[in-house]
Parts: C-alpha cells; sequence; structure tokens
C-alpha cells in the first residue's frame, strides 16, 4: 500500500449496495470536494467458504457469471458509487487510471484496486477487497490507509443491550468501536441539514468540536453547538461552556449559528435536538476501544438511540 | 454485510502478538508483555471455538449415563463439539476435519492407519469424483444452450419462465448436483433480470422469484438420485454398513442402487415442481408478469452460438456414459468409481485441465466429509447411536411421536432444523447414524426413516448457508437473507406434507 500523504484530508467510504451506504457516499463527496482531500470506496467481500457452495469453488462461480459479461456484486457496487461521483461533478473521464492488484488470503481474486487521480493530483480509488470478515477488511484498510473520517451506512440491525452488543454487533458497531479514525454511521443521512456539535466543556470536547467545525466547513455545513447541563446546575454554567466552545471554533474560522442549552438527560436530549440536523457530532472518551462496548459512554448511547446519522470523532 | 467472524479482533489479537513491542523476543516471560487487550480479543474472536472446548470438557466430566459406553460418551462429546464448530465456523471447516481425526486417536485410542483407513470409503469417493465432474460439466459451457432452449419452450409469461427454470434446473441437479446447476443457471437468472432493468428496486421481486427457482428447483431435485448430493451417497452408505450383510438375502435390500433410490425420490421432485413457482410468486408477487423484452434479447444473444462442437457432444457422450454406468453398474464398482472414471473420463478426452480441477474443487470439504462420515460410523460402532436414538425416542414418547407417522414428523423436524444451520451433507452424516438406531429401536423400516432424513436434509430453504444453490444465489447480490425466510418457511410446510404423503402412502408400495 502507498504512503499516505499526511496533508490530504482522507475519507474512506464503505460501500455495501445499501442505500444509506450510497447516502454516505454522496456526503464524503461533500466534505471531499476539494483538491486537497481523496475518497476511497471500499467493498469488503468475505473469503469463500468451500462448504457453503458444497465444495466446488465460489470462484467457479464467478468465472462463468464474468464470462457472460455479467459483474460480480461488489464490482456493481463500486461502479455505481464511481457514476455517483461522476454525476455530482468530483470525477471526470480524464483522470488518470491506476489497477493495483495483490494476492491475499490465497484467493484467486485478492484486493483490486483502481485509483483515478486527476491532473491536480486528487484521487479516488475503489477498492475491492478480500478479508476473513467484513469488519477485519474495513479495519485494516482504516489503519493502513492513514484515514481521517470512515463512512459507514447502518444498513443492519443495531443491536441493543450489553449481552447482543458484546456477543453479536452490527457490523457498523465494531466498526464504530474499533476504528482508528472518526466515523459518521449513515443514517438517513441528508445533506444540508448542518451539524450539531455536542459538548460538555472538557478539553477533549472542545478540540472535537475544533476539528469537526473545520470538517464541516469544507462542505459548508451550518454548524450548531449543543451542550446538556445536569439539573443540579444553573443555566450559566451550561452557557459558559457553549461560549468556551464557540470561541474556540470561531478561531479556527468557522461560525457558529446556533446554540442550545439543554437541562436534563444528556442522551435523550442530545438525540432529541439531533433529529433536526444531518449529523450528530459527539466524541468518545478515551479509554481502550475495545472496552467501549461494555461501558455506557454517551456517545454510545447516542449512537444506539438516534434515528440519523451520528458522528463519533477521535 | 454479514458473516462477520471477528478476523479484526485475530488480527488485532495477531498484530499485537507479533510486534507486542518484541515481546516474544524477549521470552517466555515475554508472553506477560502482550497487552491485556490482544488477550481479550483473541478470546472473544475464537469464542465459539472455546465455548466448544468447554462445552466437551463438561460432558466427558458428567456421570455416564445407563446404556452408554465410556467411547461412546467420548464419540458424542466430539459429535457436539463438531456440531457446535460447523454452526459457528470460528475455525476453517477443515480444522474441524483436523480435530476429529486427532481425536479419534488420542480420545478414542484407535490406531492411527485404522483411522487413515476409515476416512475413504466409496462416499468419499463419490463426493470426489463429483465435485471434479461437477467442474468439468461447468467450465464446458453448456449452460447458455441449456438457456437457450428454456427460453425457447417457455415463452414471455414471467410464471413460465420461472417454471422452466425451476424443472430444467431440478433435472439437471437430480444428475449432476445442485451446487453444478446453481453455478451454471446463476447467469442465466441475472442476465434475465438485467435484461429486465438494471435498476435493481425494479427488478427486486423479478429478481426473487427466478433466483429462488433457480435454488429451490436444484434443492428440491437434489435428493431425486443418488448423484443429486453427497448426502444421498451418505445415507446409501450408511445403510450399507449398518445394515446390509451379504450372507443375509432378508438384508440386500439395504444395498440401494441407483434406480431404486430414484424410484423412491425423483417422484417427490417432480410433484414439488409447480408448487415452487407458486410459492415464490405468492411470496413475492413480481411487478413484471411477462418479462418479453429480456427474453427476447436473451433470444437474440444466445441465438448466434453456432451448430454444437465436438467439446459438447464429447461432455453429453461422457456424461450419458456415466450416468449409464451409475445406473447398471454401481451395484457392483460403487457410485464413488464411476464417478472417479467420469472424471478421469473428463481429464483423458482433455475437455479439463487438472489445474482447472485442482482450482475449482474445495479439497477441504471433501476431507471434512471424510472425517465426519468416519465419526458417524463410530457413533454405530461404541453405541452412542443405540443411546441417542433411545433417548430422543424417550422425549418423543408423551407426544406420542415415537412411532409411525408422528416419529415421521419429529425426524423431518429435526433433520430441517439440524440442516438450516450447517451444510445438507454434514446434517445427514450427523444424524443418519441415530435416525437409522431409532429406526431399529421404534421397530420402524430404516429405509423409510433414511430417506426421511435425506429428503428433509433438503429442506434448508430458510437461511443462505443451508444449501450451496442458496448460497451460490446469495452471491449474486439481489437477494436479502430475509427473502429466505419469507419464501422458505412456505416451502419447508410444502415440502415436509408432499413427503409426509409419499412415507405413508407411495414408499410401502416399493418396499
Amino acid at each position: 500500500m502507498d504512503r499516505p500523504d499526511e496533508k490530504r484530508f482522507r475519507i474512506l467510504v464503505c460501500i455495501d449496495g445499501s442505500d444509506e451506504s450510497y447516502r454516505g457516499l454522496r456526503y464524503a463527496a461533500r466534505l471531499g470536494g476539494g483538491v486537497d482531500a481523496d475518497i476511497c470506496l471500499l467493498f469488503v467481500r468475505p473469503v469463500d467458504q468451500g462448504l457453503r457452495s458444497g465444495g466446488l469453488e465460489a470462484r467457479v462461480v464467478r468465472e462463468n457469471l464474468l464470462e457472460w459479461g455479467l459483474e460480480l456484486p461488489g464490482t456493481k457496487h463500486l461502479k455505481k458509487g464511481q457514476e455517483i461521483l461522476t454525476e455530482l461533478g468530483l470525477m471526470s473521464d480524464d483522470w488518470a487510471q491506476q489497477i493495483v492488484h495483490v494476492d491475499k488470503q490465497g484467493d484467486p481474486l485478492g484486493d483490486n484496486s483502481i485509483i483515478y487521480t486527476s491532473r491536480n493530483g486528487k484521487k479516488v480509488t475503489l477498492k475491492l477487497e478480500v478479508a476473513p470478515d467484513i469488519v477485519g477488511g474495513i479495519l485494516e484498510e482504516a489503519e493502513g490507509g492513514g484515514y481521517d473520517l470512515l463512512i459507514i451506512g447502518a444498513s443492519e440491525r443495531w443491536q441493543t443491550g450489553i449481552i447482543k452488543t458484546i456477543w453479536d454487533p452490527a457490523v457498523a458497531q465494531k466498526v464504530v468501536a474499533r476504528a482508528p479514525c472518526s466515523v459518521i454511521v449513515a443514517r438517513e443521512l441528508e445533506q444540508g441539514r448542518g451539524h450539531l456539535i455536542c459538548t460538555d466543556g472538557t478539553d477533549n470536547a472542545i478540540d472535537i468540536a475544533r476539528k469537526d467545525a473545520i470538517l464541516a466547513s469544507r462542505c459548508n455545513c451550518p454548524i450548531s453547538l449543543i451542550t446538556v447541563v445536569p439539573e443540579t446546575a444553573t443555566e450559566a454554567e451550561g452557557a459558559e461552556i457553549l461560549l468556551r466552545t464557540r470561541q474556540a471554533i470561531e478561531e479556527e474560522g468557522p461560525e457558529v449559528v446556533e446554540s442550545l442549552l439543554k437541562i436534563g438527560d444528556p442522551v435523550g436530549e442530545i438525540v432529541r435536538a439531533g433529529a433536526e440536523y444531518s449529523v450528530i457530532v459527539i466524541g468518545r472518551s478515551n479509554k481502550p476501544r475495545k472496552w467501549w462496548l461494555f461501558e455506557s459512554d454517551i456517545a454510545y448511547q447516542v449512537l444506539e438511540r438516534a434515528d440519523n446519522s451520528v458522528m463519533i470523532v477521535r | 454485510m454479514e458473516h462477520d467472524t471477528d478476523g479484526t479482533l485475530l488480527r488485532t489479537a495477531r498484530a499485537a502478538l507479533v510486534s507486542g513491542q518484541g515481546a516474544l523476543n524477549k521470552g517466555w516471560h515475554g508472553l506477560f508483555h502482550i497487552p491485556f487487550r490482544a488477550w481479550l480479543s483473541y478470546l472473544i474472536a475464537r469464542r465459539w471455538l472455546f465455548i466448544a472446548f468447554a462445552v466437551g470438557a463438561i460432558i466427558l466430566n458428567l456421570p455416564q449415563p445407563d446404556g452408554l459406553t465410556r467411547e461412546g460418551m467420548i464419540v458424542l462429546t466430539m459429535s457436539v463439539m463438531a456440531t457446535i464448530l460447523f454452526v459457528t465456523e470460528p475455525v476453517p471447516l477443515p480444522t474441524v476435519a483436523l480435530l476429529l481425526i486427532v481425536g479419534e486417536v488420542l480420545l478414542l485410542g484407535r490406531a492411527s492407519s485404522e483411522v487413515a483407513r476409515s476416512l475413504m470409503n466409496d462416499s468419499v469417493l463419490f463426493i470426489m469424483g463429483s465435485l471434479m465432474i461437477a467442474v468439468a460439466v461447468v467450465k464446458q459451457k453448456l449452460d447458455r444452450r441449456i438457456a437457450f432452449l428454456i427460453v425457447r419452450f417457455t415463452g414471455t409469461r414471467t410464471a413460465n419462465v420461472c417454471m422452466g427454470i425451476t424443472l430444467v434446473s431440478g433435472v439437471l441437479a437430480s444428475f449432476v448436483g445442485e451446487h453444478t446447476v446453481a453455478a451454471m443457471m446463476l447467469p442465466v437468472g441475472v442476465t434475465l433480470i438485467r435484461l429486465t432493468s438494471d435498476d435493481p428496486a425494479q427488478v427486486r421481486r423479478l429478481a426473487a422469484v427466478l433466483l429462488f427457482s433457480i435454488s429451490y428447483g436444484a434443492s428440491i431435485a437434489g435428493v431425486g438420485t443418488p448423484s443429486g448430493g453427497a448426502r444421498n451417497a451418505i445415507m446409501i452408505g450408511y445403510w450399507h454398513q449398518f445394515f446390509y450383510n451379504p450372507t443375509d438375502p432378508a438384508t440386500w435390500k439395504y444395498a440401494v442402487n441407483y434406480m431404486r433410490w430414484m424410484a423412491f425420490a425423483y417422484p417427490l421432485f417432480l410433484i414439488q415442481v409447480p408448487f415452487v413457482t407458486a410459492v415464490l410468486f405468492f411470496t413475492f408477487r413480481p411487478k413484471q408478469k411477462n418479462i418479453a423484452r429480456a427474453v427476447v434479447r436473451l433470444r437474440a444473444q444466445l441465438a448466434d452460438q453456432g451448430s454444437m462442437k465436438v467439446s459438447d457432444w464429447s461432455t453429453i457422450v461422457i456424461f450419458a456414459v456415466i450416468l449409464l454406468l451409475w445406473i447398471f453398474a454401481s451395484d457392483g464398482i460403487g457410485l464413488g468409481i464411476v464417478a472417479i472414471l467420469g472424471a478421469a473420463a473428463f481429464l483423458v478426452v482433455g475437455l479439463v485441465g487438472w489445474e482447472e480441477i485442482n482450482n475449482g474443487v474445495n479439497w477441504g470439504v471433501v476431507l471434512l466429509y471424510a472425517a465426519v462420515i468416519s465419526l458417524g460410523v463410530q457413533m454405530k460402532e461404541t453405541g452412542a447411536a443405540l443411546w441417542v436414538a433411545e433417548s430422543f425416542l424417550a422425549l418423543l414418547e408423551p407426544f406420542g411421536a415415537n412411532q409411525g407417522f408422528g416419529l415421521w414428523a419429529a425426524v423431518i423436524a429435526l433433520t430441517t432444523a439440524v440442516t438450516n444451520t450447517m451444510s445438507n451433507g454434514a446434517a445427514v452424516a450427523v444424524l443418519g447414524p441415530i435416525v437409522l438406531k431409532l429406526a431399529v429401536v421404534a421397530n420402524e423400516e430404516p429405509l423409510v426413516l433414511g430417506f426421511l432424513t435425506a429428503v428433509a436434509s433438503a429442506f434448508a430453504y430458510l437461511t443462505v448457508v443451508g444449501t450451496p444453490a442458496c448460497t451460490i444465489v446469495y452471491a449474486s447480490g439481489y437477494l436479502r437473507t430475509t427473502d429466505f425466510l419469507k419464501a422458505g418457511w412456505k416451502m419447508v410446510l410444502v415440502s415436509t406434507i408432499i413427503t409426509l404423503f409419499a412415507a405413508s402412502m407411495y414408499w410401502p408400495l416399493l418396499l
């Protein structure tokens, strides 16, 4: 894998053919529209399990489909993603094209990428990866590719409760728990309704708010702030948290259009207020990734209960 | 996105174990420097492996039940552990075969040469040979000609096309195995879908009807003849090993040959064909009642193939000879030898290369079947199968299901439950010895209960992994896992009723 250029903003979009994944891609196109951003569309195919196809290798089936001139599902989904990017004006036919193949997992198809590069160096990569499992493939790419943002559609049933969460979480749940970068879990991701950034006034939260504000400014998304204070606290304390966060953001340039002060249960208030926005942005604690699933982290609960998209910032 | 088996955790663990700041380079004490998270990740990723071993350890330490020998208990423990590993797949499945082989030597105390001998018999040769033939047949590209025949005769009504696909898939699958047919027919189904519309939303219901016609057609027919699937050869092998005695004419009926199997099972397939189409149309109700546009375009695509080539005729002739040998010579030389001879014929004539066969067959599956069949024989020899059969019967007694119709229904229900969680061949290999002993204990005809098990192992309509044909059509990307449930339960019901009807009204005429 090429060494990623650390100055460039890199977005990884997981494509599984669902509407959610394509909505996520459209959002990625908006965030990564600038020349300093690269986008990678990733489809992960689990390694074939011979017993499932009765001892006949799945490659025989694939070869037969290809000989009929039919596309394999992964290729089809990635191609549709490419068409969306072209339709949005993010790509054009005159981009240079490079094909990369890597043998992997003893699978004859292995990993295949097509890297499209514009004249000014912007890259869009279509990647078909084979991995023992889907989460493994996504995380391997996220870790190796030095991405700043990962977008994944919550197209599967989101498991709730500690036991189900630990035992059999959905793909997006696992990815969000273990990804090395910020993750947007796309649910009915609509553009143009802005980012709602959650803050509790800690240095970590303010830093996260600053980072997301810069990201939101890439797509000219309106930025709003929310803080929820307990009933025992005063409104002045909440206002002070909002002010400090706002100042930190505006020092970087972006403008905050709205500040919301709520009192009560943080998760409920954030989810309720966040329903009006494109994305709820919330930071997660710095505890070890695996333990995050075990605890009742507010970010995780917001992710679990929200009906719209949530971005977990690391 | 599905089939996540925690490989990430494994990779994290491996990365941590290998990098681990050179933990292993520090000697054994370096193990203590490996991060706790890496250990935890490894444990969670392999949780089902550890659970299987824990369950095994618990069962082995339970008090020995009356009527079960120590060896029987060990074999049962190995069967339970193997079943957990089959269903949950924490390790590559051929690993289960390796563990079973090791277990037979270390836990049962059998000589390694004896275990090695038990791994190869006619059923295993048949599985190996038929897989090689499957690759050879798929490589001949006869699918285009078959597709042309279907769309030529069925017309353009969607229902007729689907029934044509079900019938043709079924007839082919009954002789060459459902995986072969699914591999050949999937492009036909997908092409018809694509020619109807490029928008997946527009053709979702049509796709379900067309693709399930292939997979369910192949599934219902896979039991039609012994060569239709590994499960059939496995059951024939069990009857032979459990009941056949060359010196006792009363047991000769247990040497079931090709035609006798067909007499029992083929009518069931033919009766089910119209039901498949009816169930699929009732469930998915496609908008396109007529797919004239797609059929005409497909006909145009296929019309320019030219006349049959020498290789096409050679394939047909070789397969016809294999079929005749299965029918008329397998009594003497075995189904497996005929299959191996057929594979050799394809290689000798040059219709397929060894590399193509080598790449197309998953040899781990052959090893897996061999080990499971070997374990099945141990189930019988140690008395474990008899004990499970007696216990199962005792459970059924309060419900009045310990004989006759009730017992048949219970066997079908048990097989359906098992086959929907693992491959149908593995299901028959695991359940076969138990069901055959059940027949002895309940004073039922072993042929009837054996056929019920083999036939019901095809009722894996509910899940993607149930049958190879389901897995293959799912790989097209047009189906959802919930589609299998929507249509599958209706198919289970229809197939169960037809099979019970056959067992009570038709099979007695053949016994």
